[in-house]
């Protein structure tokens, strides 16, 4: 199955962030509680954790990016043997957890 | 000459005040940093991030609590030969300084007949966000009665980092003031270097049926109504002003004039208000048309989620007072 | 003239100068500083060329001791544009920062924090220049003396604290406006050095304040001078006088120009000759001050919008 990860709703008031640090390439596995990425806000950085294990597939956003709240970041599967091809499309969303610091 | 004058790079609002003060204390050796948490902290709003780092403890200097002191030192330093930003960290506490800005800062250079004066920058920060009657007002208006002061507020951080550099660079006293509300939008920024002098208005929207003038984070809230009645087929013009004091009283009296309509928008409160100080500069000019004032109820502006949006102007409120102007 | 007589003419000066501007029909606000003059001449006798004194509202005295031009003072107190600041600061603002007098701020207790800025540009420029900042026991209340008390000896600025302790706040005597048993005290709860000087004796004064300004300028930081001195007229030139005459009278015996007359007289440094003359010559320097800023005029009223911005 595919899943998307988008920018979160973390802050009040926030609209757009801007990713800090990717924390793993295409093709990296990611447990429950593994930091994916880095979102920065203007007073905090928001640390996104995945809340289910999957494979990160593809990264639509690059670091030093800008990207308003719900735009698509990047997409994972369960599995690297999974079809990306229906990807374009609906995709549910990735389970994460997200600590601001 | 290259392309630099055209690019811009995105970058929160503190980045942006940032980006200006770095580059006027490399240039400018003059420039120093005072205020509470300014130092390794870097700032109360992260605007000063990095900065330390280059400049040390010397000119990036930490103040304990004392504003009425901190504005004091930086005027005194200011009129012995230094060019310090002073920062408050709410506005409301600027009322502590008041006697070293405004009865010494302001009047240097008059009274000591243009023998001193006071290159001194107050950065403040206006505007409700949760935080109570003591720590949301927008007092811009009491200061813009104050000869010798200068008055400034960007909507965006294109401004504020092109106003804040004026600001450094100004024979001063400015007062700098950001808004609680605007930090979280990013804005594009020249790569190159660049200055907005005082007294330049800006044109945020065109429109043919009412001018809405407005100054900080309520040229957002304008720019909202403005897309609202769009609906409704009623065409908004936005006018920033940007510079409070002085002010853009000829960009504010051709919109006008243009769209025959007035309505000014402010966060603080109306009585002796920027809008009535904006109507009248304009009517004294070209006549008087209809206008209508928007801004904070006359209460104090409490903590209380429901209280302090009942008492700041929001979209709906400014639309309203826009439909009713309309029908004049 | 030797050194030894530096100090009475000086006073003389002050005092001549200031009753002939009290004698003129237009003379303005003015606070006067009969009693003190003492506390600003010794102050003076050890602050150096790139020293900057700034006071609060009674600024005369104090002004003329670190050497502003009388004429141009005089000037400027009566309003004409050769003033120091072309007759609009007045008393209570003027400012003449190339004789060393940086200026008067005469919202009390206001200046205390302006001087501690000026001090911090001293400090960051390298220089050995030092600030002093007169203020009287009324400025003692205010919470701006202990701000920049704080902010200085944080800062290590070179910044030396000078309470003129006159005795009385308008009509308040000093002890119902500061719960201090001393004035000094206020700066020994900063750790900073402190001193209390008889401020009717100018050579105590100066040897005082000497050993505070040698400690503030070895870059050691701030220290703290109560003076204590006396007011012997009223606060102001248009404020009623709160004490009897007989008071009055038995505080002018502690003069500080009739002690140190008496005292060179008694160590036969001078005649009384001497003293007649030397007052005649303060009579007739100010003559020359009076004719000087009677012959310069009242500034245009267009001048009223320069130097605004």
């Amino acid at each position: 199955m595919i899943y998307q990860l988008s920018v979160p709703a973390a802050v009040p008031g926030v609209e757009e962030i801007r990713i800090l640090e990717w924390h793993g390439e295409p093709g990296a596995t990611f447990e429950n509680g593994d930091l994916i990425v880095e979102l920065e806000t203007h007073k905090a950085v928001v640390e996104v954790r995945a809340g289910q294990s999957g494979v990160l597939r593809a990264i639509l956003a690059d670091a030093g990016d800008w990207r308003e709240i719900g735009v698509r970041l990047a997409l994972f599967s369960d599995s690297a043997a999974d079809d990306m091809s229906a990807a374009e499309g609906d995709a549910g969303d990735l389970v994460v957890e997200f600590d601001v610091t | 000459m290259s392309n630099d004058q055209f690019l811009t790079t995105r970058m929160f609002f503190r980045e942006a005040v940032g980006r200006a003060v770095r580059e006027e204390m490399e240039a400018d050796d003059r420039v120093l940093v005072l205020g509470q948490d300014v130092g390794a902290f870097g700032g109360s709003y992260r605007e000063f991030d990095g900065l330390f780092k280059i400049f040390g403890p010397e000119r990036m200097r930490d103040t304990p609590v004392a504003e009425a002191a901190a504005v004091g030192i930086a005027a005194g330093a200011a009129a012995a030969g230094l060019r310090p930003l002073c920062v408050i960290t709410y506005m409301d506490f600027l009322m502590i300084g008041f006697d070293a800005l405004i009865n010494y800062a302001a009047k240097l250079r008059y009274k000591s007949g243009g023998r001193l004066s006071a290159p001194l920058v107050v950065k403040t920060t206006a505007g409700a966000q949760g935080q109570g009657v003591a720590h949301s007002q927008c007092i811009e208006a009491w200061l813009i009665s104050v000869p010798g002061l200068k008055v400034v507020a960007p909507s965006t951080p294109e401004d504020a980092y092109g106003l804040m550099k004026s600001a450094l660079r100004s024979d001063g006293p400015v007062v700098y003031i950001d808004h609680k509300r605007l930090f979280p939008a990013p804005g594009n920024v020249p790569v190159a270097e660049t200055v907005i002098p005082f007294g330049k208005a800006a044109i945020r929207r065109r429109g043919v049926d009412l001018t809405i003038v407005a100054h900080s984070y309520m040229v957002r809230v304008a720019l909202e109504t403005a897309g609202l009645l769009e609906a409704e087929d009623l065409s908004c013009e936005v006018v920033d002003l940007r510079s409070l004091a002085p002010m853009d009283v000829n960009t504010l009296c051709r919109s006008v004039e243009r769209t025959g309509r007035l309505l000014t928008l402010e966060e603080g409160q109306v009585t002796c208000g920027i809008g009535t100080e904006v109507a009248t500069r304009i009517f004294e000019r070209i006549g008087v048309r209809p206008w209508i004032r928007v801004g904070a109820l006359p209460a104090p502006v409490s903590s209380n989620p429901v209280l302090e949006a009942a008492c700041v102007p929001n979209a709906d409120r400014v639309a309203q007072a826009a439909r009713t102007l309309a029908a004049r | 003239m030797s050194d030894a007589l530096l100090p009475l003419r000086r006073m003389m000066l002050i005092r001549a100068f200031e009753d002939a501007l009290a004698a003129r029909k237009d003379h303005g606000f003015q606070l006067l500083s009969t009693g003190e003059e003492a506390v600003a001449v010794g102050l003076s006798l050890v602050l150096e060329d790139g020293d900057q004194l700034l006071t609060g509202g009674r600024s005369i005295g104090p002004a003329l001791a670190r050497g502003v031009d009388p004429g141009k003072l005089m000037a400027e107190l009566l309003g004409r544009v050769a003033g120091v600041n072309r007759g609009r600061a007045g008393r209570g603002h003027l400012s003449d920062q190339e004789s060393g007098f940086f200026g008067a701020h005469a919202v009390v207790g206001g200046n205390i924090s302006i001087a501690a800025g000026v001090a911090l540009e001293r400090k960051l420029g390298g220089g050995n220049g030092i600030v002093a900042i007169l203020f009287g026991d009324g400025a003692s209340g205010a919470g701006g003396l202990y701000e920049t008390l704080n902010i200085a000896t944080l800062w290590h600025l070179p910044l030396l604290f000078v309470c003129n302790n006159n005795q009385l706040s308008v009509s308040t005597p000093r002890e119902a406006s500061n719960a201090a048993k001393e004035l000094r005290d206020i700066g020994r709860a900063f750790a900073i050095p402190t001193a209390l000087v008889d401020g009717l004796d100018v050579w105590a004064m100066a040897k005082v304040a000497g050993e505070l300004v040698e400690h503030v300028r070895s870059g050691k930081g701030p220290a703290f001078l109560e003076c204590s001195s006396l007011r012997l007229r009223s606060h102001s030139t248009t404020a009623r006088e709160t004490r009897s005459r007989d008071e009055l009278a038995q505080l002018h015996k502690l003069c500080p120009i009739k002690l140190e007359s008496a005292r060179l007289l008694t160590e036969d440094q001078i005649t009384n000759a001497g003293l007649e003359e030397m007052r005649a010559d303060a009579a007739r320097q100010i003559e020359d001050v009076m004719a000087f800023a009677d012959a310069s005029p009242y500034p245009e009223p267009e001048e009223v919008l320069a130097h605004v911005e």
